[in-house]
């Protein structure tokens, strides 16, 4: 037990040295994102003009938003590149090693995710920064929910290129679902406005980036944003939990099919 | 002679397919305990397949191979423990330097970060591959990627070591000095397997070679041995023009006492006694149905021996 702990922290240190190597393009990105929250933001929620009650302008929801929409980028595509090792190259060598294959499976999730997180964590910081949020706990919570939530978008992630197999196909998949999630979700729209397209409304109900998205929106503004939620704090917290843990279970059967049922050459 | 040792591989009624190819048919083979072995073959042959299935990155698709007793389809979890293999593709990140996926390599495999680094510094100078540890692994030579995936196998020390074609690519003292750590590894206890294409390779390491071709075992045994099971003392050489009717050959083969006589691409080998006495009847029974180039006379080598067993030379 303790011997699986140590590779599955020696897994995720392997996941976390390989995107230390991206710094140029990780830089590239965080400037981007300054730019994009920074300056068009600013003037979207300018044009916007919506109040939220108290100080809060749609600025202050959009932030959120874009913080949310930009770890699940990030997520999908480190889950699709985790996925993509075990078809060829660095998995044989994986496959020697003395780890069990389930330790492997979890441990190569949790990496994938570990380094997504702290792909977006300048992200996050810019965002909190912006909003001047920095109430410790607050901060540790939203971290906390990042970090559940990035679970289970790569399992989500692994688990489609296992289902679909074909390359194009996934790609065309990835493409599809990485512009019409982030929209068919609470991430730039407020539930209440939703509501008046209601098909669109149910699918970003059942849209795991709205819960995360709204959730942190609850962590920083539990009053003023209340009513603007697509579910209750209480729902919220449970539907993120319940999608990683459900989808890490089904990455992880996936992966160890993959390997041992002869998938695996 | 060799069979009161105890066996550390046993390879039984293994048979690989991918799809239709059929990589290795029926391989029964014993490995024992500390013994360096060579698996000995040209490529495609069916070595690499081999050694991935002992290392449980592939299954079997029959038969089954037991490492000290433990099954590599039933019980891989175990097998891994024991097992370190060099791949013949060196296999890390393009973007990771030397020092950094030994050093990760020596953790996985269960050293402190002290030892680690304390161990992995030793092999790499070992080596000689101290100097570039923090090059990209993109920028290395062919020969020092293979130098730095035969180090992860010295670092961990397994029961059983496997090394797929380790010299490949490197130069002469280069392969002197993988040679010389491999075997300081044997002596130290490890159960050492090494693939490879080259015969002198095969001879400069092995205490037991196994022949492997077409995914078949054909012969087995020390180099001597395997020179001993050559019939006949002498094998005559001759190159001609045109090809060999097969009444012809077997005319040949009773008017020589011949053991055994190899025909392609204009060369034809006899295996005989006493060669000497040979050639000149030889010469008399081919010259009126073929144009005869060249003949010559030899003792058996370890490249005859290859021959022999296989009937393809080994650069085939
Ligand atoms: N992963 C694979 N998929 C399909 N065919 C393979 C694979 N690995 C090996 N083969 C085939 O199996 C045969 C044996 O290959 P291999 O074990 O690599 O031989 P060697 O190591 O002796 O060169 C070859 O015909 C090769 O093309
Ligand atoms: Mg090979």
């Amino acid at each position: 037990m303790r011997d699986d702990l140590r590779l599955l922290y020696l897994l995720i240190v392997y996941d976390i040295r390989k995107i230390m190597r991206y710094k140029v393009f990780i830089l590239m990105r965080v400037a981007w994102f300054s730019v994009q929250v920074g300056f068009f933001a600013y003037l979207i929620s300018h044009i916007v003009g919506q109040r939220f009650g108290g100080e809060l302008t749609y600025y202050h929801f959009y932030l959120l938003g874009a913080y949310t929409s930009i770890l699940f980028t990030v997520s999908m595509f480190r889950g699709y590149e985790t996925a993509q090792e075990f078809e060829e190259g660095l998995i044989e060598y994986m496959l020697s090693l003395p780890i069990k294959r389930k330790i492997l499976a979890i441990g190569r999730i949790l990496g994938g995710s570990i380094a997504s997180f702290i792909l977006t964590l300048p992200m996050m910081l810019i965002v909190l920064f912006l909003l001047g949020a920095f109430d410790l706990f607050s901060i540790l919570l939203a971290m906390a929910s990042a970090m559940i939530f990035s679970i289970g978008i790569v399992s989500l992630s692994i688990s489609l290129v296992f289902l679909i197999k074909s390359g194009d196909a996934t790609d065309i998949t990835f493409g599809i679902l990485d512009s019409l999630l982030v929209r068919l979700s609470t991430v730039f729209y407020p539930a209440i406005i939703l509501l008046s397209f209601i098909p669109y409304y149910y699918v970003s109900s059942v849209n795991p980036l709205s819960y995360l998205a709204d959730f942190l929106r609850w962590i920083f503004y539990p009053q003023e944003l209340s009513k603007y939620l697509i579910n209750n704090p209480m729902n919220l917290a449970f539907f993120i939990i319940g999608f990683a843990t459900s989808m890490l279970v089904l990455a992880t059967i996936f992966i160890e099919k993959k390997i041992e049922g002869g998938g695996w050459k | 002679m060799s069979s009161g040792r105890d066996v550390a591989i046993s390879i039984r009624n293994f048979v690989k397919r991918f799809g239709d190819i059929v990589a290795v048919r029926g391989l029964n083979l014993d490995i024992y305990d500390r013994e360096i072995f060579g698996l000995l073959g040209p490529n495609g042959s069916g070595k690499s397949t081999t050694m991935l299935t002992i290392a449980t990155v592939y299954r079997p698709t029959e038969g089954d191979i037991y490492v000290y007793g433990k099954s590599v389809s039933r019980e891989s979890d175990e097998v891994r423990k024991y097992v370190g293999i060099a791949f013949q593709e060196p296999k890390a990140m393009w973007i990771d330097k030397p020092i950094e996926i030994l050093t990760w390599h020596a953790r996985v495999i269960g050293y402190s970060m002290s030892d680690a680094r304390r161990v992995v510094r030793e092999v790499m100078e070992m080596l000689d591959l101290w100097e570039q540890r923090n090059k990209m692994f993109s920028e290395l030579s062919g020969g020092t990627r293979k130098k730095v995936e035969v180090a992860k196998v010295l670092i961990q020390r397994p029961r059983v070591a496997i090394f797929d074609e380790p010299t490949a690519q490197l130069d002469v003292i280069a392969k002197h000095i993988v040679w010389k750590a491999i075997k300081e590894l044997s002596r130290e206890g490890s159960t050492v397997i090494v693939a490879t294409n080259e015969m002198y390779e095969a001879e400069a390491l092995s205490e037991r070679i196994g022949i492997i071709y077409k995914g078949e075992l054909k012969g087995l045994g020390t180099p001597a041995e395997l020179k001993d099971k050559i019939p006949g003392g002498d094998i005559i050489e001759i190159h001609i023009e045109g090809s060999l009717d097969p009444l012809t050959k077997q005319m040949l083969a009773e008017k020589l006492g011949a053991y055994k006589i190899d025909h392609n691409n204009g060369l034809i080998r006899i295996y005989v006694d006493k060669g000497e006495e040979k050639i000149t009847p030889a010469i008399e029974m081919l010259s009126n149905k073929v144009k005869i180039k060249m003949i010559s006379m030899k003792e058996p080598s370890l490249d005859d021996v290859f021959m022999f067993f296989t009937g393809a030379r080994l650069g085939e």
